[in-house]
């Protein structure tokens, strides 16, 4: 899976937001979207996010699937997959589907899980992670 | 009925003459004819417009350069036509773009009568299907010879400053860069340059070092930023460019507007006859 959302994002992102980027207000796509500079407002698409190293976010995110590998600032609602890459340092709480946390990411915040995708299922697991 | 509008531009009278012949023989053959006007010091492309209005013709068809349509659409005013295009300039990237190769290729085109819904984008009351550029782009690069390219590649960033759909704003050190609502080349990635999704995008090109400029001097030159490693690629249907003021937007080497400026997109407002090579 991870792998695929890497591909489908490098190969088709319809929005990309270059290192040297500083983006302030409210970025809203139909497409993927990849973001290698910084953002400071919200960041919305019902496709994929993928947030590269090196890449600083303070903005709250929803979106249909995400790939973190830079720092988040700001709360995340993804209603599928939500990958931390060894890379990520995320402070804020997420809700997503399905998680996957690789060695040496940092989250700092709430993380709520639901069968429905949206966090928001009845016998929803939570788990609480502070730190590495 | 056909409308088509003969313009002479920088084309040598000879060669004008001659084409105008042709063209003339091979409306006849493929049974399109219709009125022919020219463009004269007395008659512009947008009085003639005006006529074939007043004619309720139904096609308006452009011969000449990519100047002579870009003046077509300009003299549009909103009025519903369905357009055609024959180029008589060997170099005209219009014909690339819509797939109708030469005067030949063109009436063929006409004939088949392939209509597409086209996305219009409108700057300071210039009206364009192609693209703007700004800073060192593909039209500098083409103009220049190998070194002198790669001189303009290793330029100094410039600090731009363009807000996008009303919504956020961006501000980066980029070289140069591309409005497109469609290109002259195809890509892998078919929803960039789609003419026809009611959307333009926005493609910066940020400082490269010297083995990126190199490698991807090509791909620059013909505008596919998004193969140009840390490019920034925005979809959207109004963009602002606010900083550096001055700073000059062009269509095809020719300006049209100086920062600030505001490009907006007319979502599916052209009906287009367009040939089946192209580039969207």
């Amino acid at each position: 899976m991870n792998s695929t959302l890497d591909d489908n994002l490098n190969a088709a992102a319809e929005t990309v937001v270059g290192p040297s980027v500083k983006i302030q207000g409210d970025l809203n796509s139909e497409g993927n979207i990849k973001i290698e500079g910084q953002v400071a407002g919200k960041v919305k698409t019902t496709q994929s996010v993928y947030v590269n190293e090196g890449a600083k976010i303070s903005a709250d995110i929803v979106a249909g699937n995400g790939v973190i590998g830079g720092e988040i600032l700001g709360n995340l609602k993804i209603s599928g997959h939500l990958v931390f890459q060894s890379t990520a340092k995320v402070t804020g709480d997420i809700t997503c589907q399905i998680l996957r946390v690789e060695d040496g990411a940092q989250f700092s915040g709430k993380c709520s899980m639901g069968s429905n995708g949206n966090g928001n299922g009845k016998k929803s697991p939570q788990a609480e992670v502070e730190g590495e | 009925m056909y409308y088509y509008i003969l313009d002479q531009g920088n084309i040598p009278i000879e060669k004008f003459e001659r084409l105008q012949t042709q063209l003339s023989g091979l409306l006849a053959e493929f049974k399109i004819g219709g009125e022919v006007a020219r463009v004269t010091p007395l008659r512009s492309v947008q009085d003639l417009v005006e006529i074939a209005s007043q004619r309720a013709c139904k096609t308006l068809v452009a011969c000449g350069s990519d100047d002579t349509f870009n003046l077509l659409l300009a003299a549009l005013k909103g009025r519903d036509f369905t357009l055609g295009f024959v180029p008589l300039d060997d170099q005209s990237f219009l014909s690339k773009i819509l797939g109708i190769g030469d005067l030949l290729g063109a009436v063929k085109t006409i004939a088949a009568r392939r209509i597409e819904r086209i996305d219009l984008c409108k700057i300071s009351g210039n009206y364009f299907i192609s693209s703007l550029e700004f800073g060192v782009m593909s039209q500098n690069i083409k103009s220049t010879g190998f070194w002198s390219g790669l001189k303009l590649l290793s330029s100094e960033p410039k600090s731009l400053k363009v807000r996008i759909d009303d919504s956020y704003t961006i501000d980066l050190e980029a070289l140069g860069g591309l409005a497109v609502n469609i290109r002259s080349t195809s890509s892998k990635n078919q929803k960039i340059a789609n003419p026809t999704d009611s959307n333009m995008d926005l493609l910066i090109l940020e400082p490269l070092n010297k083995m990126e400029i190199f490698r991807y001097k090509k791909d620059i030159a013909e505008g596919v930023l998004e193969n140009v490693p840390k490019s920034t690629i925005i979809k959207c249907k109004k963009i602002e460019f606010l900083e550096p003021r001055g700073l000059p937007l062009s269509m095809l080497g020719r300006i049209v507007a100086k920062f600030p400026a505001t490009v907006e997109i007319i979502p599916q407002r052209l009906r287009m006859i367009v040939g089946k090579n192209r580039t969207f």
